[in-house]
């Protein structure tokens, strides 16, 4: 992550006048025609008063506002000077360091222009224009001039008139006649906005017939996902199950989702695993680090957050560590003893958990065998007798076992060293009891690393080697660990890893010979000298003349291994997977790092006034979901409007969680015959909050339709409104509409109002309007608390199944994301 | 199993039970006989910790020899404690799915549970397409207090209060009921408050108790409630 000072740095002076006006023109190089738009409007702007409704707006000090910055500065500089509320929330939700860095201003690692570029390939082919607005204005000026203001002209309202004379970034997007798009335009907005400036300017047009959807990314079924205490397929995780996060702590699963996909899959091989891929869809976050230079390996490593299209051949994907410790000085193993006719009784085997304990559990794993009803034996071939002595001194040490059996075997001139005792078997058989299903115990897993070492000594001594040999090209060395286990393999890797060492994984396929695969765990370059001394051998510093050099890197948080290649292809309709993890939101997917679905939207800015104007053409589908959650100190006032011509159909979906005060009112003008338009918003208020938001349709021409369906929430001494405008003019005979706007208020503190106009100025058309007011009563509470539900998470239920109506009509990404923020919001008032 | 010391509750400002002293053990079943008002559903919600029932300093709930009377309603809970309420709540977007599955957490898989969930509904003959509904809205009286014996039946607590489960049940239901909690109870506790005789046709009490204004007033046999059944509580008075 380069912290350099971002390049682009220019800033007007606080406050607007007619000079901050041009200069905002003349640093982005517009046309005249658009600097006389802006002057325009600021005139209007100085003309309208404030609006005298709605949230309390008198707060806003024109004066003290930045109102054009270039898109990679922010208002703080560092990310210890965003307010501390949003720094938690940004943690809680666990935003990349990455965009943390950018969000506060201090990185340009984010540049809207690539991220556009990557995505712009495939819908060119469908003719779909899409970029930035700025961008727009350079490249189709005549589609601009033609619509832009159309919809919501400067003197609309006081804000839009603002937003008219220092817009800056927003989305154009134009999708031609009869064009299908089924990518993820939505998720390409949310991107976006974190480069938005506080005044961005959306323009959609979607020409006849067209469709615009939503798509988000996700995992293919196979992957295995590190848990406590196993290695599982995604398709297994549910919800309680603890990941592995990518700070290498362990954190509980939310929830899981399955969906189908059809679109770009990334299959991307690297070092260090040849057992497994990761395969990804194209929107989802990977952890890695940039090759410095191409020929040379990194000395150092900046890990960021990029997609499987950021990734190149030799980058580097990166393994947290695992970094839980929980040690232990005695365990009790509940083990059982018989007692003739009685059957069995417990009897409880306490064990100091010491490195001798340790270094025999490694011995078991490698040579030891279990008949539960009576022994555990060890068996070493010819050449390991010498550690036949240190099992039975370890025995005797951990256990007080005097007496054990040797043996020797004829047949390999093997010796075995059994020791008699049923706890002792059933002790040794919780680690596995054949050689392929052996594995180490999720407590050892999190135990001291110094007690570590000495388990993989013991399993080293017993099932490793050292391959020393000499070629033509000189000398080859390695350590090797060998099982038929592919969990201990993979524990063996990651425990190698909290030990400073990273080690290769391969496997052999031996099914077709009738055998069981082999793993091998293999040490080689200079992770030797480290590994060297864990085991007790000396590896020299040089090899060949040359200091011993490796692929890997390691410090103290990751191992890097870098990319062999990546794939890829098309899919149509594979299910794929994702999960979200408490806190972190990430998790680990082939062993290496991986993020959840995209984090929502945030801005540290105090004014927030974008415009979006979607021009819906004749049979053309547009849906624009937003799930908004500013920072608690913005004013989000934002103006959203539709056209919508015959038999078209634009959908608003509307959420608001966070701000100081919203007012927000996505609407429709049904100008066709059978036009359609439909709003589902869902609003927010905690403390000191006021979200003022709703709709406003226009009916003006015969059989057109709106749906209106507002939920809101409020708590903490929150507030929130409706306020919604239905406007049916005379001529739009047989119409519908359909208003529904519920409240539910937490507590006594916290307020809701609704404010419905209805002006109907046709007879044949048919109105229903629905509203109603809910406390959230403690009656309620205790009922599902009485079932053994927490507090807090009862209350999230209350509140999501309230909101259940609406959440069920948006895509499923975008509801399991919504449900989560909620849930988020509710145990912040618990606190 | 349970101990009840020296309750007393108080709502607001008003004491609705009085000094009670009661021990319930396992495996055995009490039936609470009480008229209108006379604090068996304060007991039942004292018991499971409703955080508006006020209890005094010297009042104590021993519960498997610990006190839980500093414990919240979860958490009493998850120790085996069930209330099936007497006008089991309406929950919207909720369903009884989906409250088990968060309830249980990680204790039940899931897909384990949803089938036990539908063999309790068949068992106790209802609709499979009310398991899917928002929980209780639209079901009828018996609906409802099939659904919370659905609940106690998933969750397997060691102690269940029934208030009134025989009120505003069809015979058949009460039938049904009645079978299914006598299926499951070994190892329980069950204590049935009801102001009225129906379920103990069906079900027969270990021990009877009746409270008046806030106070025991009497213990006994199966025969206390044949006898209050012919002459009510004026005896008491």
């Amino acid at each position: 992550m380069s912290k350099t000072t971002p390049k682009y740095v220019y800033t007007t002076k606080k406050g607007l006048n007619k000079r901050v006006v041009e200069n905002i023109s003349y640093q982005k190089k517009e046309p005249l025609w658009m600097k006389d738009f802006r002057l325009r409007s600021y005139e209007i702007f100085k003309q309208k008063p404030m609006p005298t409704w709605g949230a309390d707006l008198s707060d806003i000090d024109f004066n003290d506002i930045y109102y054009y910055m270039k898109a990679t500065e922010g208002p703080a500089n560092t990310w210890d000077e965003l307010p501390e509320n949003i720094r938690e929330t940004y943690e809680k939700i666990g935003i990349p360091q990455a965009e943390k860095d950018y969000l506060a201003g201090v990185s340009s690692q984010y540049d809207s222009e690539t991220v556009y570029e990557s995505l712009r390939e495939d819908l060119e082919k469908q003719g779909v224009l899409f970029c930035d607005t700025d961008t727009a204005l350079k490249k189709y000026p005549d589609i601009l001039k033609q619509y832009l203001a159309t919809l919501i002209p400067p003197a609309d309202n006081k804000f839009a008139a603002l937003n008219s004379a220092c817009w800056s970034g927003g989305s154009f997007i134009y999708i031609p006649k009869g064009v299908k798009v089924e990518f993820p335009l939505q998720a390409y907005f949310h991107i976006q906005m974190q480069n938005m400036g506080q005044f961005e300017r959306t323009l959609i047009i979607a020409d006849e017939g067209s469709e615009a959807s939503y798509v988000e990314g996700c995992f293919t079924k196979g992957t295995l996902i590190t848990t406590n205490p196993d290695y599982k397929p995604i398709e297994n995780i549910q919800k309680g199950d603890n990941v592995l996060t990518h700070t290498g702590t362990y954190k509980p699963v939310r929830h899981a989702q399955v969906r189908p996909y059809s679109g770009d899959l990334y299959t991307i091989e690297f070092y260090g695993d040849s057992t497994q891929a990761l395969e990804v869809t194209k929107e989802h976050p990977i952890l890695f680090a940039k090759r410095n230079r191409s020929q040379d390996r990194n000395k150092t490593y900046n890990v960021q957050w990029g997609k499987p299209s950021d990734l190149q051949q030799k980058d580097y994907l990166v393994m947290p560590i695992n970094k839980e410790i929980e040690s232990q000085d005695y365990k009790v193993f509940d083990t059982v003893r018989g007692r003739a006719g009685k059957g069995k009784l417990p009897s409880p085997t306490k064990v100091k958990i010491d490195g001798s304990f340790m270094r025999l559990i490694g011995y078991y794993l490698a040579e030891g065998s279990v008949e539960l009803r009576g022994y555990v034996r060890f068996s070493f071939g010819a050449h390991e007798r010498e550690y036949i002595h240190d099992v039975k001194q370890l025995l005797k040490k951990v256990f007080s076992l005097d007496k054990t059996y040797d043996a020797l075997h004829s047949k390999n001139n093997g010796v075995s060293v059994t020791a008699s005792k049923v706890e002792l078997a059933q002790i040794f058989a919780q680690f596995g009891t054949s050689s392929d299903t052996k594995h180490i115990p999720q407590w050892a897993m999190t135990e001291d690393p110094e007690k570590q070492k000495e388990l993989i000594k013991g399993l080293f001594r017993g099932d490793g080697n050292y391959y020393a040999k000499k070629h033509k090209s000189g000398f080859k060395q390695a350590f090797r660990i060998n099982t038929t286990s592919e969990k201990l393999a993979r524990q063996t890797r990651d425990i190698l890893l909290r030990l400073g060492v990273v080690a290769f994984l391969n496997k052999q396929m031996r099914r077709e010979q009738g055998r069981k695969d082999m793993f091998t765990i293999g040490i080689a370059g200079a992770h030797m000298k480290k590994f060297g001394e864990i085991v007790g051998i000396k590896v020299s510093d040089k090899i060949n003349g040359h200091y011993r050099a490796s692929m890997f890197g390691i410090d103290k948080n990751f191992a890097y291994v870098p990319i062999k290649n990546i794939k890829k292809k098309t899919v149509k309709n594979i299910p794929v997977y994702n999960f979200s993890v408490k806190k972190n939101e990430t998790y680990l997917a082939a062993g290496v790092a991986v993020h959840n679905c995209s984090a929502p939207i945030y801005s540290s800015n105090s004014l927030h006034s974008a415009v979006v104007e979607i021009i819906v053409k004749r049979g053309a589908r547009f849906r624009y979901t937003t799930i908004q959650n500013w920072s608690n100190n913005v004013y989000n006032l934002v103006t959203k409007r539709a056209i919508v011509e015959e038999e078209g159909f634009m959908d608003w979906i509307d959420c608001n969680l966070g701000s100081r005060k919203t007012m927000k009112y996505p609407g429709f003008i049904l100008k066709g015959k059978g036009a359609k338009g439909e709003v589902l918003s869902v609003a927010l208020a905690g403390k000191g909050q006021h979200q003022d938001a709703g709709a406003k349709a226009i009916h003006l021409a015969p059989y057109t339709s709106s749906r209106i369906i507002s939920k809101s929430i409020s708590k903490d001494g929150g507030r929130t409104s409706y306020r919604g405008l239905v406007y049916v003019l005379p001529g739009a005979k047989k119409s519908n509409v359909y208003v529904s706007c519920d409240a539910l208020i937490m507590d006594e503190k916290s307020r809701s109002d609704t404010y419905p106009t209805m002006k109907v100025k046709e007879k044949d058309v048919s109105v229903q309007h629905e509203a109603q007011v809910e406390r959230l009563s403690d009656e309620k509470l205790f009922y599902l608390t009485s079932r053994g539900i927490k507090k807090e998470e009862a209350e999230g239920m209350l509140v999501n199944g309230f909101i259940k109506p609406v959440i069920k009509e948006i895509p499923l990404e975008y509801a399991v994301e919504m449900n989560r923020l909620i849930n988020l919001e509710m145990e912040g008032s618990v606190g | 199993m349970l101990k009840l010391k020296n309750l007393t509750v108080k709502i607001g400002k008003k004491t609705i039970l009085h000094n009670i002293n009661l021990t319930f053990q396992k495996n055995k079943i009490y039936a609470i006989f009480g008229p209108n008002g006379s604090g068996k559903s304060t007991l039942a919600h004292a018991i499971a910790g409703n955080p508006l029932h006020a209890l005094s300093p010297q009042s104590n709930i021993i519960f498997n020899n610990k006190s839980i009377k500093k414990l919240s309603p979860d958490k009493r809970a998850q120790q085996g404690i069930f209330l099936s309420w007497q006008a089991p709540l309406s929950l919207s977007g909720v369903n009884v799915f989906q409250l088990l599955q968060i309830a249980l957490g990680s204790k039940k898989n899931p897909l384990t549970l949803k089938k036990e969930i539908e063999a309790y509904a068949k068992e106790l003959n209802i609709n499979t397409e009310l398991l899917h509904r928002s929980l209780n809205e639209g079901a009828s009286g018996g609906e409802k207090k099939k659904l919370e014996l659905i609940q106690a039946a998933a969750l397997n607590p060691k102690l269940i209060i029934f208030d009134e489960i025989d009120t505003g049940v069809d015979v058949d239901a009460l039938k049904l009921i009645s079978k299914f909690i006598l299926k499951n109870k070994k190892g329980k506790t069950y204590i049935l408050i009801t102001h009225y005789n129906r379920i103990l046709k069906y079900i027969t009490p270990d021990k009877v108790l009746v409270i008046m204004n806030g106070k025991i007033v009497k213990q006994g046999g199966k025969t206390l409630a044949d006898k209050i059944e012919k002459q009510g509580y004026d005896m008491f008075k």
